[in-house]
This record gives C-alpha cells, sequence and structure tokens, in this order.
C-alpha cells in the first residue's frame, strides 16, 4: 500500500487541476483558482468537486442538491456510486458548500428546486463516477502491477483475480494521475443500484433524532434572535419603545433591522418572552386596505373587463368555438397558501475577524452565502456557507429573509446569532402560493373531440418576487437602486408585455385541439409570493380537468375514454391514463364510495390518479388514491413511491382545507389549529403504480400532486352532483 | 433550580421554571432530536416522554417535570442501538424530511407502552396529534403496526441491513 504523501499545497494543486473540466454540463471553466469548500483534515483523494476518497476507504459524496425530503442525497448517491460501484448506503455524504461545479445544470446556479435533480444530474453525475473509477483502475494497474483490463470493480473494492483491494490502497498513486474526461458509463442492464430498493440512505439519521437541520446548529458563544415583524407584509417600522423588552432575563440587545425589531438574548425563550412585550407601530403600505373580498372582486373584475396578455395562440379559437356542437365556460378559484414547512425559517450567522458564516437549510446555498456577504459588507469569498438538512421546504426556502434577518443582527449585536422564526411568523410573514382566478371556454362535438380551448388566469406572478429575492443574493455587489429597477421592469414586463409562464403552466398543454388559446391579466396586491410545490400546476389542474368532465359529460362519454381520446399528441400522457383506466375498471368501490379520476403532465412526468371517496354530510373523506406515474427510470423505485404519497397528502390538504384569509392586508390564520394539515386519521390508503418506460428520469417531487383535487372533485360530483371548482373544496 | 431525571441521568437546571421543557433540553442540555413545529401543542414535533406518558414539551413548562422521568428521541435508540420502532422506521424509509419524526416515533413508542396491540383505529387516534407536513402517514402506520405485538426485548444485532 502507497501512503499519501503529499503537502496540503501540492494536494490542492494536483486536485483543482484534475478537477478543473471533468464533466461535460457542469461549468468549470477558470475553477482551477478556486479552492473547494471541502474539510481537508482526512482530505484523501479528491478527485472533483464531488468526491472524497480517505485511504480508510471513507468514500464520502459532496451532495450538490438540497435534501428537503425529496429524497435527493439517495437519488444523487445513487447516481454516481452506480458508476463508481460503491453501495450509497456505504457512502457518507456531505452537503456541498458553495463553488460553481456546484451549479444545477438545469438552472445555472447552485439551486435546488422544480423536480430538476434527478434529470438534470442523471448523466453529469454518473459521468463523474465512471470518471473517477477508470481513475482508480488505472492507479491500482500501476500499483500491483497488472493491466487495467484484469481489473474489476464492486463495493468500493479493486479485484483481482478474486482478490479484493479498497480503493482506499491507491488514492496516493490516483492523486497524481489525470482523470480521463469521458470513461464510458454502464449499459442500463449492468446497473447494480439505479433501479433496485433500499433504505433512503439519511433514514437512520432521521430516525434517531440525529440528522442536524438548521435549528439543531449549536456554535460557541451563540445567542438567540426574535423577531417582530410587521402583520402587514412591506410595512416598515414606525416607531417602538424598547423598554418593555431590554430588562428582561438574558436580554442583551434589542435592534431596529429592515423587517422589523430583533431581541437577542442568551437562550431563546428568554429572547420570545422578551419580544412578545414589544408593541411597535408600523408604516401604512397599500396592502392595509386589502382584504380577501377585494382580491377576488378585483380578480372578478379583470377577468370580466380585461383582455390581458397573450401567452398562446395556436389555430382559430374563435373559428373553433363556432364549429363545436357544445361550448362550455366555468370559472375555478385557488386560494393564496403557505407552504407550512414543520421546520420553520432560521438561520445562524457568525461574524469574525472579517469573515462570516451562515448556517441555514435552503434551496440554494450560494443566496444564503451573497446575502451575509450583502448586508454585513463582508467579501463573499470570505464567507463560508453551510448547508444542512432542510426541515421541509416546498419552494419556501429560496426565500431567504431569514438569513437576511440574522446578518443584520450579527452585526449590528456583534454576536453569534441563531435566528428562529416562530409557526405564527411562518403562517403570517410568509411567501405565499398566489391566488389564482381562471377560466375556460372550450368547445366539443358531439364525437367527443374537442375543437377550442380558451384559457384566461386572473393573479399576481411570482417570477418578479424571485427575482426581488435572488438578484440581492445572487449579485451582492449590485446596488440596491440597479435591483429595485430590474424588479421593477420585471413586473411591467409581465402584466404588460410577456406572461410569465409559471402562472399558467398546466391550464391547456395536455389535450389535443388546434385551437388554443391562454391570456393572462396580472393582479397583485403585493403580498409575496413564489413557488409552492408543482407552481402553477397546484391550481391549473383543477381547471383544466375539471372543464374535461364537463366536456365528456355534455357529450355523454365516460370522462376517463375522453381524456384517451382527446391526448393522442402526448403519448406518455396517454399510456399513464390507459393504464389508469384499467385499473379502475378493476375496482369495485364500497356502498357510498365514489370514483374519481384525473391525470396531469408537469416536471417532464405524467401522473394519473383515481380517487375513492366518501360524503357524509358535508364532510368529503378520501379513502383510497391510486397513483399511476411515469417519470422514466425510477433510480430508486420506493423514494418514487413515497414521493406520490406524499404529494398526495400535500395536495389533499389543500384541497380540503388550504386557506389563507386577507384581512386589512394581514393574514389572518396563524398556526395548525386554523391553517390545518391533514392527519394520519384523514389520510388515504395510497397504491403507486410505477411505468417502466425506461427512459431518462425526470421529476417526482411535485408532479404527484396536481391530479388529486380534481380526481377528489370528480369523485365528489359522482357522489353529490356538485362540482367544485373552488379551493379548498366546500359543500353547499 | 428544578431537578429532573433526562434520559435516565440527574439533571439540574436554574432556567426560567416557567420556560417550556423543549427549550430546556434543546438549550441547556443540548439535545437537539426533539423539533419545534408549532409552540402551541398542535403538531407534536416536540413529543417526548414525561414518566412514560407522551407530551407536548413546547407546552410543558419545567415547573411541570421537576423529580420526574423524561425521556427524549435520544434516549430511545442510537444509530447503532435503534429502538424496533426506529429499526421499522428505517427499514420501510419513513422519514422523508425527517423533521417530526422524533415526535411521531416517541407517540408510537408512548402507544405500544400502553396498548402492544393496538389496531389501526387505535393508531390514528394516538398518532392524530403529529403532523407530517411530508405525508408520510401510510408508512408510519405500517411502521407502528409492523412493530405492534414484536416482542419488546430486542437484539440490535439483527437490525436492518436493507
Amino acid at each position: 500500500m502507497k501512503a499519501i504523501n503529499m503537502s496540503r499545497r501540492k494536494f490542492l494543486k494536483t486536485s483543482s487541476v484534475v478537477g478543473g473540466g471533468l464533466v461535460v454540463g457542469f461549468a468549470m471553466t477558470g475553477c482551477s483558482t478556486v479552492k473547494l469548500p471541502i474539510e481537508m483534515s482526512d482530505y484523501g483523494f479528491v478527485p472533483n468537486a464531488f468526491l472524497q476518497i480517505t485511504p480508510d476507504n471513507t468514500v464520502r459524496f459532496y451532495c450538490p442538491r438540497d435534501e428537503m425530503g425529496q429524497g435527493v442525497t439517495t437519488g444523487l448517491g445513487t447516481l454516481i456510486g452506480e458508476e463508481l460501484d460503491v453501495h450509497p448506503q456505504d457512502m457518507e455524504i456531505s452537503f456541498a458548500g458553495v463553488h460553481r461545479d456546484y451549479k444545477n445544470p438545469d438552472f445555472g446556479v447552485q439551486g435546488t428546486g422544480g423536480s430538476s435533480s434527478l434529470k438534470a444530474h442523471y448523466l453529469p453525475l454518473r459521468q463523474v463516477g465512471a470518471n473517477t473509477r477508470a481513475l482508480l483502475v488505472e492507479a491500482a494497474a500501476r500499483d500491483l502491477g497488472v493491466s487495467v483490463g484484469d481489473i474489476a470493480t464492486e463495493s468500493g473494492h479493486v479485484v483481482v483475480a478474486g482478490k479484493r483491494f479498497p480503493y482506499g490502497q491507491f488514492v496516493g498513486t490516483a492523486a497524481l494521475l489525470t482523470a480521463p474526461e469521458q470513461a464510458p458509463l454502464k449499459l442500463n442492464a449492468d446497473f447494480r443500484y439505479i433501479g433496485t430498493e433500499f433504505s433512503r440512505v439519511d433514514a437512520i439519521a432521521k430516525s434517531t433524532g440525529t440528522a442536524e437541520f438548521g435549528i439543531d446548529i449549536d456554535i460557541p458563544g451563540m445567542h438567540h434572535a426574535v423577531v417582530i415583524r410587521s402583520p402587514i407584509a412591506g410595512a416598515k417600522l414606525s416607531s417602538v419603545d424598547k423598554s418593555g423588552a431590554q430588562n428582561m432575563p438574558g436580554v442583551t440587545d434589542v435592534i431596529e433591522i429592515s423587517s422589523g425589531v430583533a431581541v437577542v438574548a442568551e437562550k431563546y425563550w428568554q429572547a420570545k418572552t422578551a419580544a412578545e412585550k414589544l408593541d411597535p407601530t408600523w408604516d401604512d403600505v397599500a396592502l392595509a386596505k386589502v382584504d380577501t373580498s377585494t382580491v377576488r372582486q378585483d380578480y372578478a373584475e379583470a377577468m370580466k373587463n380585461e383582455e390581458g396578455v397573450s401567452d398562446t395562440d395556436e389555430g382559430n379559437v374563435v373559428a373553433g368555438l363556432e364549429s363545436a356542437d357544445h361550448v362550455i365556460e366555468s370559472e375555478y378559484w385557488a386560494p393564496y397558501l403557505a407552504h407550512a414547512p414543520m421546520e420553520t425559517m432560521n438561520a445562524i450567522v457568525r461574524i469574525e475577524n472579517g469573515e462570516a458564516d451562515v448556517w441555514s437549510g435552503t434551496q440554494g446555498i450560494v443566496a444564503a452565502q451573497g446575502l451575509v456577504a450583502r448586508f454585513s459588507g463582508i467579501p463573499v469569498e470570505k464567507v463560508r456557507a453551510h448547508s444542512t438538512y432542510l426541515g421541509g421546504a416546498f419552494g419556501r426556502r429560496g426565500t431567504l429573509t431569514h438569513v437576511i434577518e440574522a446578518t443584520e443582527v450579527a452585526v449590528a449585536s456583534n454576536k453569534p446569532i441563531h435566528l428562529l422564526w416562530s409557526r405564527e411568523d411562518d403562517i403570517r410573514n410568509g411567501v405565499y402560493r398566489p391566488a389564482s382566478l381562471m377560466k375556460i371556454k372550450a368547445g366539443v362535438k358531439n364525437d367527443g373531440s374537442i375543437t377550442a380551448w380558451q384559457a384566461k388566469r386572473v393573479g399576481g406572478n411570482i417570477t418578479p418576487k424571485t427575482l426581488e429575492n435572488m438578484m440581492p443574493a445572487l449579485f451582492p455587489g449590485l446596488g440596491d437602486g440597479t435591483i429595485d429597477f430590474m424588479v421593477g421592469l420585471s413586473r411591467d414586463v409581465f402584466a404588460s408585455w410577456v406572461v410569465d409562464h409559471s402562472s399558467v403552466e398546466g391550464l391547456y398543454e395536455d389535450y389535443d385541439t388546434a385551437n388554443k388559446t391562454v391570456d393572462h391579466v396580472t393582479v397583485d396586491h403585493n403580498l409575496p409570493l413564489t413557488f409552492w410545490r408543482s407552481v402553477g400546476h397546484s391550481y391549473t389542474s383543477l381547471a383544466k380537468e375539471g372543464m374535461v368532465d364537463e366536456l365528456a359529460e355534455k357529450v355523454g362519454m365516460d370522462p376517463v375514454q375522453f381524456r384517451v381520446n382527446n391526448t393522442q399528441n402526448n403519448p406518455r400522457l396517454n399510456n399513464v391514463i390507459k393504464v389508469g383506466q384499467q385499473q379502475m375498471k378493476k375496482m369495485q368501490p364500497a356502498e357510498g364510495r365514489y370514483l374519481g379520476f384525473a391525470s396531469h403532465h408537469s416536471f417532464s412526468t405524467d401522473v394519473a390518479e383515481i380517487a375513492e371517496v366518501s360524503v357524509e354530510g358535508n364532510e368529503i373523506r378520501v379513502h383510497k388514491v391510486t397513483c399511476i406515474v411515469d417519470c422514466g427510470i425510477a433510480v430508486n423505485p420506493d423514494v418514487v413511491r413515497g414521493q406520490m404519497e406524499g404529494a398526495v397528502m400535500f395536495g389533499l390538504t389543500a384541497a380540503l382545507y388550504g386557506d389563507l384569509d386577507l384581512e386589512q392586508g394581514a393574514i389572518k390564520q396563524s398556526n395548525f389549529h386554523d391553517y390545518p394539515i391533514l392527519r394520519m386519521g384523514e389520510a388515504p390508503e395510497v397504491d403507486v403504480i410505477i411505468i417502466d418506460s425506461g427512459t431518462e428520469p425526470t421529476g417526482v417531487g411535485e408532479p404527484g400532486l396536481p391530479p388529486i383535487a380534481p380526481a377528489v372533485a370528480s369523485a365528489v360530483y359522482k357522489a353529490t352532483g356538485q362540482r367544485l371548482r373552488s379551493l379548498p373544496f366546500k359543500l353547499a | 433550580m428544578i431537578e429532573f431525571t433526562l434520559n435516565g441521568k440527574a439533571v439540574r437546571t436554574d432556567d426560567d421554571p416557567g420556560t417550556p421543557l423543549l427549550w430546556v433540553v434543546r438549550d441547556t442540555f443540548k439535545l437537539k432530536g426533539s423539533k419545534f413545529g408549532c409552540g402551541a401543542g398542535l403538531c407534536g414535533a416536540c413529543t417526548m416522554h414525561i414518566d412514560g406518558k407522551a407530551s407536548r414539551t413546547c407546552m410543558t413548562p419545567i415547573s411541570a417535570v421537576s423529580g420526574r422521568n423524561v425521556t427524549t428521541i435520544e434516549g430511545l435508540g442510537t444509530p447503532d442501538e435503534l429502538h424496533p420502532l426506529q429499526a421499522a422506521w428505517v427499514e420501510l424509509s419513513v422519514p422523508q424530511c425527517g423533521y417530526c419524526q422524533s415526535g411521531q416515533i416517541m407517540s408510537a413508542a408512548s402507544l405500544l407502552n400502553k396498548n402492544p396491540t393496538p389496531s389501526s383505529a387505535d393508531v390514528d387516534a394516538a398518532m392524530s396529534g403529529n403532523i407530517c407536513r411530508c405525508g408520510c402517514y401510510v408508512r408510519i402506520k405500517e411502521a407502528v403496526l409492523t412493530v405492534a405485538g414484536q416482542s419488546l426485548a430486542y437484539n440490535a444485532d439483527e437490525e436492518i441491513k436493507a
């Protein structure tokens, strides 16, 4: 065995040269000058940004994406482990720090979302694994004096003539070699881990309380901060009498920050108790005049009176409607929603000797780094950003105002700060799924063909708010004025020129017709908006699927057969519907139970769901859901099932309960008593059928959600004759 | 000064007697497995056992646990020596984000202590105070029912390899 005998300096030089340019699809230019954010104390061999192999044969995978429960550590670990020939459960998994090599190939920035991770990394991470394996094999050939062709690999070992040698034995030699850039990838038939089932790699940590979330970070000298914010978004602090909090036990600082007033104490409960003594006043903002009824009225007027901006215009909708035997027009409503992840927002910031550290569970740790730099004045390269597990995200952890707050408090108090939001803060001071009013007018012939599809949506857009959040984070050096200008510009652009696609996605794509229009009217009341699990699809699916049910009924056709007939242009969706149709035919619901069907394409994945529902009085009970999904190769089928199960529950919470009310600009709801989440007794049994289409993997975190509300609505219609067109569902 | 037993060890604290047990365990005794979720006893993320009974510790002042036995997830089992419930959780890949799971497991353990062979409805009733936002309910229930009726004289060597 060859011992590693390199100075750290030499090692860094070697690894950075080797690390630059391994993989097509990952931006690598110039990274030889940028040090990897990898702990080097037991460094071993670091052939690239993703792997570290030590002489004791520890294989550490630096996971570039954020684990919010979707199973990305298991999934990406499987991709790299497959080609490296190391079982994903045998790897140590660390969350990557900030580096250009960790950018999401789909986004061009280091972020996690859009159900993109497996799709974006399927080939690039396998290539990293394959290149690294080739390098280890080459090193083993040299060290053992055999030819490369005589070497096999399995489970983190080189195998020569039946004898096993751990990879760690060859890392010294490997570190001196240059990795190939395009080592051949395995054939699908040779997969050992992709497509097989094993426990999630994070299951033990998450079943023993040892998984570390942001809230669990505890650093020496740390103080705790609680912030009192305006109940109305955007209202700035007008005045505050700090004396009530200042003299409370343990309190060290009471500080005015950009979002409100922060109380700093030695312990969390001291800060929390003291903060309740504050009674600040806030500046007036336009949102203060807005109630939910204002929103609904403004949307209804815009729907009626405003043409809006065109997103899609195919064929001739007017002629299509004229040629129809029947024309149906319906409106659909979806409210604002909070994400309510179980772990409330938190960030830990330490500023010391002109350098900073930040810990937070985010959907883009690079943004946390940028925000700390911007709000502390410390150069971005002197800010170390540390990822943790995320206690749920669903889109919420892309907005990091809590990192700004923690930075401001750390600067002003000159202490390491742990800042935590309460549940009330989470529900009332968050960023929300936009409310939407949708209208679809569609024509159908007696033979069941759709002649025209005219769709319109009224509501706010999430992209300008996302820019407002991300620009200060990604461009810490950019001035506030420039950012305000660009955010304002994007608001105007999406209000007047082009449609923010996430506002209308899913409203029109799935069904065949030559004549389609989609128009959009932006009406925004300045409540902060953002991505929420499945984004636009979370509300458009109810309108699109509801309309299809109505069209099928009008021509006396089975609604599932109607879907089969009208999805010929989307063969994968068509197949999912057909498999669902076969399943549904086999089902024998008990007396008083009804089956509802819906399907939806989102995030490149096709899903159909069958809900078995009963209605007792005004109560809708969902007993069982059968979910058919085609997401290409299921890298870990059990994780895919878990995501479908979870998305069904998330979508059911929205369908049955999810509602936020504005009262004079403030969110009325505050905690789980008035913003209820589905509980175990209400949870349906879920059967998941994965269609093995053999193509490259597509998203699974979000696509299970859109079909559930319309599937339940369809069943409720059979049970009661009531069409449910408004979320959350309420029976008359 | 309040004294109680935490995972079998005598502890004492001069934290304010009104401080919820959750924060004393997390901030003073540095056991981070029990989580904050709502601060109002509505979600169960903070569940610990007080004298064996599942309790919402975000609402329980430490004055109320003086002289009593408190068990947290850390006292139930460890990665090297999993409690049968934890082993079932791993085998069935129950957790997604995992944040609520300490509380879920503590509620389940309390149920099985009282009722070793619960029905499906018993599990629903006992677990109704624990929210899982990721929606892992189907698996949580399956894991509890898998362990129900098993001997709790458990051999850690037999744990899941999968």
